[in-house]
């Protein structure tokens, strides 16, 4: 059994380890600038995330987090609570535009459930969460790619998702700026099926929020706030 | 007569001790206002400062410093640094930030 868990979590130890070591430089998507706290919050029927991070240099931070997973048949339910840690990989500063790779990852406490006709099963496992996120940005575009490994002992939640948007027009830098963005996501084993939401997504200086329907007509609402 | 050379002399020096100072610098990635305000933040946050100047757009971010402040060159690329972006160039003029916000809005 204990063998089982470790040839498991190889893999995924080796590409925490790899993408470290990959960091040469870089300096702050999900995470705020130096010395500043970020705020997130992912809230739809089936997937609701708190996370709360300190950015300890312009391209590390540490947080917590805490999220709830719920399979579309609503017999399987996690919850988990990790220790997070985010490294900018690499950014571009372009004239025009901002692209940036990232390095998510956390451990922590899953607590999960599945009902099953009979005899529910209840369990409580380390679960490891690390994942990459490439961003690419304009003042009129915005693209982004999302993988992240949950992975804990016969648990396999690996997430992914797309997003593309484009704002309807250029804004002052003190004002509020709407953007049209649709995701496309999935969550291994809690899902079959690819979650697609179109959202509007508001930014202004000292907030970001999205909101939106997905395609089970569920709603979806996401922040961000830094301070 | 001795008091006219004070007065012009007083006037003189005090035009040029406390002739208004921007840091206005060029700055590489900035495409988001939420993802800027770091910037923003920064410079605010140093006893320098007087008003704060982003342009999105333009890329331009204005520092103006209060009578006879300084501050160098390398501080502000260093906080800009912090904040996530590059600087490309950087220069200094002696327009008051609301100046240069009007004549940027301009273009």
């Amino acid at each position: 059994m204990q063998s089982t868990t470790y040839k498991q979590l190889l893999p995924v130890l080796f590409l925490t380890t790899a993408l470290q070591l990959l960091s040469f430089q870089a300096t702050a998507g999900p995470m705020g600038f130096k010395d500043s706290f970020m705020a997130m919050g992912d809230f739809s029927n089936n997937w609701q995330e708190l996370f709360v991070n300190y950015a300890i240099t312009p391209r590390d931070a540490f947080g917590v987090s805490a999220t709830y997973m719920r399979s579309d048949d609503k017999n399987k339910t996690r919850t988990l609570e990790e220790i997070t840690y985010t490294r900018l990989l690499k950014r571009w500063n372009l004239p025009n535009s901002q692209a940036n790779l990232w390095f998510l990852g956390g451990v922590g406490a899953l607590q999960g459930e599945d009902e099953q006709i009979g005899k529910d099963n209840e369990f409580d496992k380390v679960m490891f969460t690390p994942g990459i996120q490439f961003d690419y940005e304009t003042t009129r575009v915005y693209l982004a790619a999302t993988h992240r490994l949950y992975r804990a002992n016969d648990i396999n939640h690996d997430f992914s998702s797309v997003r593309a948007g484009f704002s309807f027009y250029e804004t002052d830098y003190d004002k509020t700026q709407p953007w049209f963005i649709l995701e496309a996501r999935n969550m291994n084993g809690l899902s079959d099926k690819t979650e697609i939401t179109p959202m509007l997504r508001l930014i202004n200086k000292s907030f970001f929020v999205e909101a939106g329907v997905n395609n089970s007509r569920e709603p979806r609402f996401n922040f961000m706030y830094i301070f | 007569m001795k008091k006219l050379y004070a007065i012009i002399f007083v006037t003189l020096f005090s035009q040029t001790a406390f002739a208004v100072q921007t840091i206005k610098a060029n700055v590489n990635g900035m495409v988001c206002a939420f993802c800027a305000q770091g910037i923003e933040k920064k410079m605010r946050a140093l006893s320098q400062t007087k008003d704060v100047y982003v342009n999105l757009k333009q890329r331009v971010v204005a520092i103006e410093l209060k009578d006879g402040q300084t501050l160098s060159n390398d501080t502000v690329k260093d906080l800009i640094k912090d904040a996530g972006y590059e600087i490309t160039s950087i220069e200094i003029t002696e327009h008051p930030v609301a100046h240069i916000k009007a004549e940027l809005e301009k273009k």
